[in-house]
């Protein structure tokens, strides 16, 4: 998952490790951007996205002495994030998410491709971005880690706690799940008669 | 692979085309899925589609370059770091506060009210501050003052971190302690007895606290100090200056005990001398007739009797029988089955009992005041009608107050509600600002500049009162409703939250104890949502976005060759 060109920022992690306040603020200035954005896109609200943010920052404190330098950084921080606004979801969702329990029960019927085809075509990003924020969390969760942070699914089995041949299923509820929140009337919502 | 691939004829799954979109699949398989799809139309155009679902999922998500918050940009990591050490800070606030307190007013008011007569009479003053725990209270602060200092300390090693390193911020705060303690009143000396048969010798004498356990202890000898005994069997014939704290089975005072006496027995009987007051938890409580004990009484037992004299009030709870046949000079306050005023009985103040059965007094006994009898009732539903019409007015006039409080500051509201959350942080800043903001607005008022900012702020920690109800009260009804960010259906999960939480505040016991805690993490919640106010909107100095390879990761290899 490591950025093709982008240097690991070794040298400042090797300062922030050890306790160089300069360094550490450097390392925020210079990720804390693409985690928001992370926690915006998996979080339900922009509140709850800075929240983790900083809860995050503050946990990386701690637990970057754990960081092992023979891999990536980014890969790693993200997958410090991913745990981190799992675990707020999955705390909140004990108490007032319906989430996908009740959708993991459904069968998955497969879509009509030439309707799932025209959906595609026709939905922007920005009615995907809105329809995002309609999923359930573990949905939501699922397709940002994967699109928006690359992970792989080792690391999402590892983050959302199912077993890796899970993953799999895990995405494409949350692409159902997401076509009905971007076409309501249609087949696709349902699934298709193939 | 499923069966279906197997099959010629008929089509790929979804989860398998994915799969392959996702390039998950394992060479051999991967290779079934390309033959397929080249044949057919079907899967194909649904392979296609699942890429291009893949791709506008990845350009959905990183197109979006929103700025950055205010708050993130202003490296808030730090202020929310602080919200960790604040818990320290609170309970050594909340520590010196209570000391202070106890200092500062309660004890001179418990002197005053001494001097002007009227000390051990109040039940609460017994109960709390003379009574049974008193010795507790006096080892507690000695605890209290210890986090204080710990705190104070830990508050100064954190200001200090930038110049320290981690080892030697311990090593200062360790010192300073070890400095503070090296200046604190030395404790005074202890004798330690502990044997199946413990004696204090008549000629011995102990200078300092006793503190002694064994089957049978007895003390005929002198202790210049306070007793603490645990036993079976426990006489004290010798002579006590201090207090005498015991936990046995059968406790006797023969001797002299100048101070008071904290006993939880099946039996106390005392023959000797108590100086001050004597607090008994015991089956049996007997002041025998050559028995006399200073100032008050306060027995929970079974049976009480007093033979003897005692120079303050007798306060008797929950005793089934209470017999009284020696000289009281304060008053009386009998509560339990039956009371027996002997002849010879003399009492100098009010008496009043409530029993059963009315009070049985001889003809010679001599009562200062007429006694006074009040039966008691075992009301089995002492919450009329009446009680639960005021609770639902009271439910309703809340409930039209948080409309009116989320209607008028709607977004203000919302970010308190949504503070309720952080449950640790806002029940700590709670217990902060509400025990802290009347007493800054009271000191405020002593100064005359400072008068209308003092009313202020006391007006201020009021409302707050109230409003910090309404805000765990939405709390709870989005816990149960789900959380929304739209004003109305806010107000009924208000209303909903409310009606619940006001029905937790009328149970008994247990209510009391609600509302406090509602109270405090309400009051903390709307704190937390006025500091992040009173942070500037726009951060000057906004990093530059990220690069793109930080900010924007790497896209997902979605890319289906040849599809």
């Amino acid at each position: 998952m490591s950025a093709p060109g982008k240097t690991e920022p070794t040298d400042l992690i090797v300062r922030a490790r050890a306790g160089d306040s300069q360094a550490w603020g450097d390392l925020y200035r210079e990720f804390a951007p693409a985690i928001f954005r992370f926690c915006r896109r998996a979080m339900p609200t922009q509140e709850d996205a800075e929240d983790a943010t900083m809860e995050i920052f503050m946990k990386l404190r701690e637990k970057l002495v754990q960081y092992d330098p023979g891999r990536s950084f980014t890969a790693w921080l993200y997958r410090v994030a991913a745990n981190h606004c799992w675990d707020m979801l999955r705390r909140r969702k004990a108490r007032h998410d319906k989430d996908t329990q009740d959708i993991d029960d459904l069968p998955l019927e497969a879509p009509e491709p030439n309707q799932l085809e025209k959906l595609i075509e026709e939905r922007t990003s920005e009615e995907v971005r809105k329809a995002l924020d309609k999923l359930g969390a573990r949905a939501r969760m699922a397709l940002v880690m994967r699109y928006y942070s690359d992970m792989s699914y080792d690391e999402i089995a590892d983050a959302l706690g199912v077993r890796r041949p899970f993953v799999g299923v895990v995405l494409l509820r949350a692409r159902h799940e997401l076509r009905e929140a971007l076409g309501e009337n249609s087949a696709l919502a349902v699934g298709g008669t193939r | 692979m499923s069966e279906q691939e197997n099959t010629p004829n008929r089509h790929l799954d979804e989860i398998t085309l994915l799969l392959y979109v996702e390039r998950q699949l394992d060479r051999e398989s991967a290779q079934e899925v390309s033959l397929h799809t080249q044949t057919c139309t079907s899967c194909m155009t649904l392979l296609r589609a699942l890429d291009r679902e893949s791709r506008l999922l990845t350009r959905s998500m990183l197109e979006e370059d929103e700025p950055l918050p205010a708050r993130i940009a202003e490296f808030r990591a730090r202020v929310k770091k602080s919200m960790q050490w604040i818990w320290g800070v609170v309970f050594g606030l909340a520590a010196l506060g209570v000391y202070a307190l106890y200092t500062g007013y309660i004890e001179p008011a418990e002197q005053q009210l001494e001097q002007a007569g009227f000390g051990g009479t109040n039940l609460l003053s017994l109960l709390l501050f003379q009574g049974a725990f008193w010795k507790g209270w006096q080892s507690m602060f000695t605890l209290v003052e210890f986090v204080a200092l710990a705190s104070v300390a830990g508050f100064g090693a954190f200001l200090f971190r930038r110049y320290l390193k981690r080892a030697s911020a311990l090593a200062v705060m360790f010192a300073s302690l070890g400095l503070l303690a090296a200046f604190a009143t030395p404790a005074s000396a202890m004798e330690f007895r502990k044997a199946d048969s413990v004696q204090i010798k008549k000629d011995e004498v102990i200078k300092g606290d006793l503190y002694a356990t064994g089957e049978n202890v007895r003390l005929d000898g002198t202790v210049d100090g306070d007793v603490y005994i645990a036993g079976k069997q426990v006489v004290i014939s010798g002579h006590v200056t201090g207090e005498v704290f015991c936990a046995c089975q059968s406790l006797r005072i023969d001797g002299q005990v100048q101070g008071s006496v904290r006993n939880a027995s099946n039996n106390l009987t005392i023959t000797g001398t108590v100086g001050r007051s004597v607090t008994s938890f015991s089956e049996t409580t007997a002041v025998d007739s050559s028995g006399k004990v200073g100032h008050s009484v306060t027995a929970f037992s079974k049976s009480l009797t007093v033979d003897g004299s005692v120079g303050g009030d007798v306060l008797a709870f929950a005793s089934a029988e209470t017999s009284i046949a020696g000289s009281i000079q304060g008053e009386i306050r009998v509560h339990g089955d039956s009371l027996n005023i002997g002849s010879n009985a003399s009492i100098g103040g009010k008496a009043s009992f409530e029993g059963n059965n009315p009070a049985d007094v001889a003809s010679g006994a001599k009562l200062a005041y007429p006694l006074t009898f009040k039966k008691i009732e075992h009301a089995r539903n002492e919450r009329g009608g009446g009680y639960y019409v005021w609770r639902v007015i009271w439910a309703s006039a809340f409930i039209l107050f948080g409309l009116v409080l989320l209607w008028v500051l709607p977004q203000f509201s919302k970010e308190a509600t949504a503070n309720v959350e952080s449950v640790g942080a806002s029940f700590g800043l709670g217990v902060l600002v509400g025990f802290a903001l009347p007493i800054a607005a009271v000191l405020t008022c002593v100064t005359v500049v400072g008068l209308f900012v003092g009313i202020s702020a006391f007006f201020l920690w009021f409302a707050s009162l109230y409003f910090s109800q309404i805000v765990v009260g939405a709390a709870v009804g989005s816990w149960i409703l789900g959380r929304t960010n739209e004003t109305w259906p806010l107000v009924g999960r208000m209303a909903i939250g409310m009606l619940i939480l006001r029905a937790c505040m009328a149970v008994p016991f247990i209510g009391g104890w609600i509302k406090i805690a509602a109270i405090l993490w309400g009051i903390g919640a709307i704190s937390l949502a006025a500091y992040r106010r009173l942070q500037p909107v726009m951060a000057p100095n906004i990093p530059p976005p990220p690069t793109a390879h930080v900010g924007t990761p790497l896209p997902p290899n979605t890319t289906v060759s040849g599809v």
